[in-house]
């Protein structure tokens, strides 16, 4: 608004103007005092007089605004000059000034805690949780929340059972803003008995059918939170139930709602695998959607799917295996391979899925498809290796090492299956050293010696002309060693090689995308909050936890108006990483600067 | 927190301690806006970042105005995205048209809702009605004396607050003639594939109100079908009790335009039946592509089905675009992202498919490999498909009896039907 100038210097002209009666300029020189408040503290005092006056103004919104603007003032020296007029406004008769009171409690006890208790202040927010109206109520529930958070030695505050009756009833009535706030304080609570949470989760019920998204995820919190504490199977699955159309609604919302839903959805479903398996169709991924609502619903997509719609699943999934987006399709064919080696019943499909991809020749989908259909064989082993000769056919769309060493590795597992396989792996061998990867140099040894073990007459030149050129020309100690290993056994023990080379694998175990138990149950208590959302624990990101951890607060070299500057901001970004090594030296110059609210 | 389209913040206001507004403003927005400049659009920034100072952004885009919160505690994302989306309507519904200048002209008018919608980081409100009693809307006319004379209008308006219990509707309206008029939009989510069959099927709903009543009038509404609902979602002012119990809507409405309810149609109560068949058949020889479309009335209980539009987007290498249609009207932008529109005034239930056929030749890629670094669509894959049919409600919800309670009054009542398509694709 000032543009970045200080104007810290007009205090005392714009304190004279401020008994006017327009409520606009009344409000902008509050905003005024605000921002420069804690350079002139000793000014702020001639502004009390106005306040105080204004404090009982007839106008139930100035009276308010007096209130707030005292309480964001912040500073100590208004302190003793506010608790008598918020004692009376919290009696106010008019809710909108309560309300506003209410939540200024929290704010002189941020500023000092033992002067909300002396003046019970803190009492009077208590008292608050049975105002009659709602909105009062609700804030009074946020109010003494805030309280708990700063700080948790005080005791502040702890939901009572008799105060639940209330807290329900207000919930129903509240604004959406006020029913967060409520229900927030209920999903944290521990009720006494199983009666009494199967109460609240009824009564809390209705508030899944809210356009609020927010009222919705946070009932659902409650609802898989208190889970523990209803035994009552019946009710249980009416509230899974209850919370499916609603979790859908949400996916229909801004792409941003989606995202958050879908990352906790995925949470859920970790919890209740099958809450969601008839609405698959809704998680299907739409061509205009932004990447990550598509990434998330890849994943919630595998995770859903069962023994029966595997076959729907497999057809989308190929779908999204056409697109543009590499990294997507990435995603999209690997996810085949995922449930074709969950389900044993769709292995099939998922190969022919795999096969008619493969038929794009798009290099990048050719060669995914390499990588997922080995998987697959691996995981069933003896089972589809009729489509091998197929995948030879795609030899030259081949690039990358993940997808040669598949590709390779397939080769000299069903070496039976290839008429010319001869010539592919001498191709492969004399190209040997033009390869860069040791996967794929390993994958190479490896087949030869199969391929050897297999066919002895065959493969005799080939196994030397591998091991040779590895032993030889490799630069790498792993390819090398590899090489001697299959090269003594062979000669010492050709049955033994034998023995080892094509001994039974372990069966592969579909890989798990699903989090750690303890992480998980951590999470489901902060289902839709911001962890949930990153699926790390809180401490990982709240400011609080990372000052305690040593990561200072402030990083200094900082003009007033930069934020939009990335070249002032990125000193002090790192500078911030690095451990605030020059706080002290530019503190000096800034520290006393204020900190604009507005800037431009 | 406001961001524009050219990553400086145009707002920011803090409701946090010192040590947090510093931290955020100074640390948190550059690294969110270097964030932003390193996705490729911003459309694909993931909504909730975690800077790697510390600290959550999460925000939302609405035009070309990003919206954003620095959250430094564990909160709930989605309560500060329904937050910002209610701080974006409400900006919208006070300024009109949003964008960095209108911000900056506006500015007074935005700080003071801000200021009322937030109480130290808490939302209190985003109603629009109870703002409306708090903030007065900035109008030419005042705009003009302000300028002419130099004096504020403001003291002549005292905004008032409404603490009643019906925080959405103030005492002692009145209207000479009392009008009710009732919308229900619906809107038809669907993924289909070239054959025509839908992959996925889905219709959500609104009911959409107009209300010009006197006095406190209480209403009730009953609904045919309304167990083909399956999540609905009221207005404060409905009394779920009265749903829950009987199914029907008991409500003491706001003044004006509102939205009653929106909802969501449950599977088991549909049939998949679209009301507009789109099928799409594509082809190609070397770099040549034809895509042919056929356009065909389906299930609308024999309704015209109005506005039909079709929107292809084609690859960015496509040049040569050659197009020919059996009904309606096309037009072809050859831009950098090329596409082809061809739109139809109405089909009648027994007309004939339209059909469209779109040729294009595609410049190999290699040839335009240093114009685009990232792999281009080599074929048009997916259409999307605009349409509405008025009369028609595709959940089969209609609203049977709308009776007023407590006031006396003759009431005129309307109900309209609207079935549109929402979010309806076609891929091929």
């Amino acid at each position: 608004m000032t543009v970045g100038k200080d104007v810290s210097g007009l205090f005392t002209d714009v304190l004279k103007n401020m008994h006017t009666d327009d409520l606009e300029i009344k409000k902008l020189i509050y905003l005024y005092l605000i921002n420069y408040a804690k350079t002139q503290p000793d000014l702020v005092i001639l502004a009390i007089n106005t306040f105080v006056k204004d404090a009982e103004d007839s106008n139930p919104l100035i009276r308010a605004l007096a209130i707030r603007t005292m309480g964001c003032l912040h500073v100590q020296e208004v302190l003793d000059y506010l608790c008598n007029p918020l004692s009376k406004c919290l009696k106010d008769a008019n809710p909108y000034v309560r309300k506003t009171a209410v939540m200024c409690v929290a704010k002189v006890f941020d500023l000092d805690a033992n002067v909300a208790e002396e003046n019970g202040l803190v009492d009077a927010v208590r008292a608050a949780l049975s105002d009659s109206n709602t909105m009062v109520v609700s804030n009074a529930v946020s109010s003494l929340a805030e309280m708990n958070e700063m700080s948790p030695q005080h005791n502040v505050w702890r939901l009572e059972s008799q105060s639940i009756s209330k807290l329900l009833t207000a919930v129903n009535e509240c604004v959406e803003w006020g029913q967060i706030a409520i229900l927030e304080a209920l999903a944290d609570y521990t009720p006494k008995d199983e009666k009494e949470a199967e109460n609240i989760c009824e009564r809390v019920l209705p508030r899944l059918q809210h356009a609020n998204g927010s009222v919705v995820l946070t009932t659902v919190r409650l609802l898989l939170r208190y889970e523990s504490f209803v035994r009552r199977a019946d009710l249980l699955a009416r509230f899974s139930k209850k919370m499916v159309p609603p979790l859908v609604t949400l996916l229909s919302s801004e792409p941003e709602i989606q995202y958050v839903a879908l990352r906790n959805i995925n949470i859920i479903l970790q919890r209740h695998p099958r809450l969601l398996s008839k609405e698959i169709h809704v998680f299907f991924c739409r061509y205009n959607d932004p990447i990550y609502v598509k990434y998330e619903k890849l994943g919630i997509l595998v995770r859903i799917c069962s023994e029966r719609n595997t076959e729907t699943l497999l057809n989308e999934l190929k779908e999204y295996a056409k697109e543009v987006d590499v990294e997507f399709v990435h995603h999209a064919i690997l996810a085949i391979s995922r449930v074709g080696i969950r389900y044993e019943s769709a292995a099939k499909k998922a190969i022919g899925t795999l096969t008619e991809l493969v038929e794009t020749k798009v290099d990048h989908v050719v060669q995914d498809v390499m990588v997922a259909v080995a998987e697959i064989l691996r995981h069933y082993p003896g089972k589809f290796e009729a489509v091998v000769p197929t995948l030879c056919e795609y030899i030259d769309y081949m690039a990358e090492p993940q997808a040669k060493a598949s590709f390779i590795w397939m080769l000299g597992e069903y070496s039976e299956q290839v008429k010319n396989i001869s010539s592919i792996l001498n191709n492969h061998i004399e190209s040997f050293m033009e390869e860069e990867d040791a996967s794929v140099h390993l994958a190479i040894i490896n087949s030869a010696v199969k391929f050897f073990v297999k066919q002895p007459q065959k493969g005799q030149t080939l196994v030397l002309k591998a091991l040779k050129t590895a032993t030889e020309k490799c630069a790498n100690p792993d390819v090398r060693d590899r090489a001697y290993i299959y090269w003594r056994l062979m000669s010492a023990d050709p049955n033994a090689a034998r023995a080892v080379v094509l001994a039974d694998k372990l069966p592969v175990e579909p890989v798990s995308v699903d989090l750690s138990p303890a992480l998980l149950k951590e999470l489901i208590c902060e289902l839709g909050r911001v962890s949930s959302v990153l699926q790390k624990p809180g401490s990982t990101f709240v400011y609080k936890s990372m000052e305690k951890a040593g990561v200072p607060l402030d990083s200094s070299g900082m003009g007033q108006d930069d934020a939009g500057d990335s070249e002032d901001g990125a000193p002090g970004a790192s500078a911030a990483a690095d451990g605030g090594a020059i706080v002290g030296g530019a503190g000096t110059t800034t520290a006393g600067e204020p900190e604009l609210l507005i800037s431009f | 927190m406001t961001l524009e389209e050219s990553r400086a913040p145009i707002i920011q206001k803090h409701w946090c301690d010192d040590q947090s507004i510093k931290r955020a403003s100074v640390v948190v927005v550059p690294a969110f806006a270097r964030y932003l400049r390193s996705v490729a659009s911003a459309e694909d920034a993931e909504p909730v970042w975690a800077a790697p100072q510390g600290g959550v952004c999460v925000h939302i885009q609405r035009g070309e105005v990003i919206y954003m919160g620095v959250v430094s505690t564990e909160t709930a994302p989605l309560e500060v995205i329904e937050l910002l989306e209610g701080v974006s309507q409400a900006i919208a519904e006070y300024i009109g048209q949003v964008s960095e200048l209108t911000i900056k002209e506006n500015f007074t008018t935005i700080l003071q809702l801000l200021s009322e919608m937030v109480d130290s980081g808490r939302a209190v409100t985003t109603d629009t009605a109870v703002l409306r009693g708090l903030v007065a809307a900035p109008s030419l006319v005042s705009r003009v004396i302000e300028n002419v004379s130099g004096i504020g209008m403001g003291a002549e308006r005292r905004p008032d607050v409404n603490t009643s219990a019906t925080p959405w509707r103030a005492q002692g309206i009145r209207h000479t003639s009392n009008e009710f008029f009732v919308d229900v939009v619906e809107r038809i989510d669907a993924i289909v594939g070239a054959d025509g069959a839908a992959a996925s099927f889905d219709v959500s709903g609104d009911i959409e109100c107009k209300a010009w009543l006197s006095g406190m009038p209480d209403m009730l509404m009953t609904l045919r079908n309304a167990q083909a609902l399956d999540d609905v979602a009221f207005h404060p002012c409905v009394r779920l009790g009265k749903w829950e119990a009987e199914r029907r809507i008991a409500f003491v409405p706001p003044d004006g335009a509102f939205r009653l309810a929106s909802f969501h149609a449950s599977a088991d109560a549909l049939e998949c039946a679209l009301p507009l068949h789109v099928r799409a058949t594509a082809s190609a020889s070397g770099l040549d592509n034809t895509v042919e479309f056929g356009v065909e009335a389906g299930q609308t209980g024999g309704r015209r089905i109005e506005n039909v539009s079709l929107r292809v987007p084609l690859p960015g290498l496509a040049y040569n675009i050659r197009v020919q249609c059996s009904a309606g009207a096309h037009t072809v932008s050859s831009t950098r992202a090329p596409q082809v529109d061809w739109t139809i005034k109405a089909i009648g239930p027994s007309d004939r498919a339209a059909r469209l056929v779109v040729h294009y030749s595609v410049r190999s890629a290699a040839a335009s490999a240093d114009a685009s670094p990232l792999p281009a669509a080599s074929a048009a894959s997916a259409a999307f498909i605009g349409f509405e049919v008025p009369g028609f409600s595709a959940s089969s919800v209609k609203v049977d009896s709308l009776k007023i309670l407590r006031e006396s009054y003759n009431i005129y009542k309307g109900v309209r039907y609207v079935t549109k398509a929402g979010s309806f694709q076609l891929r091929f």
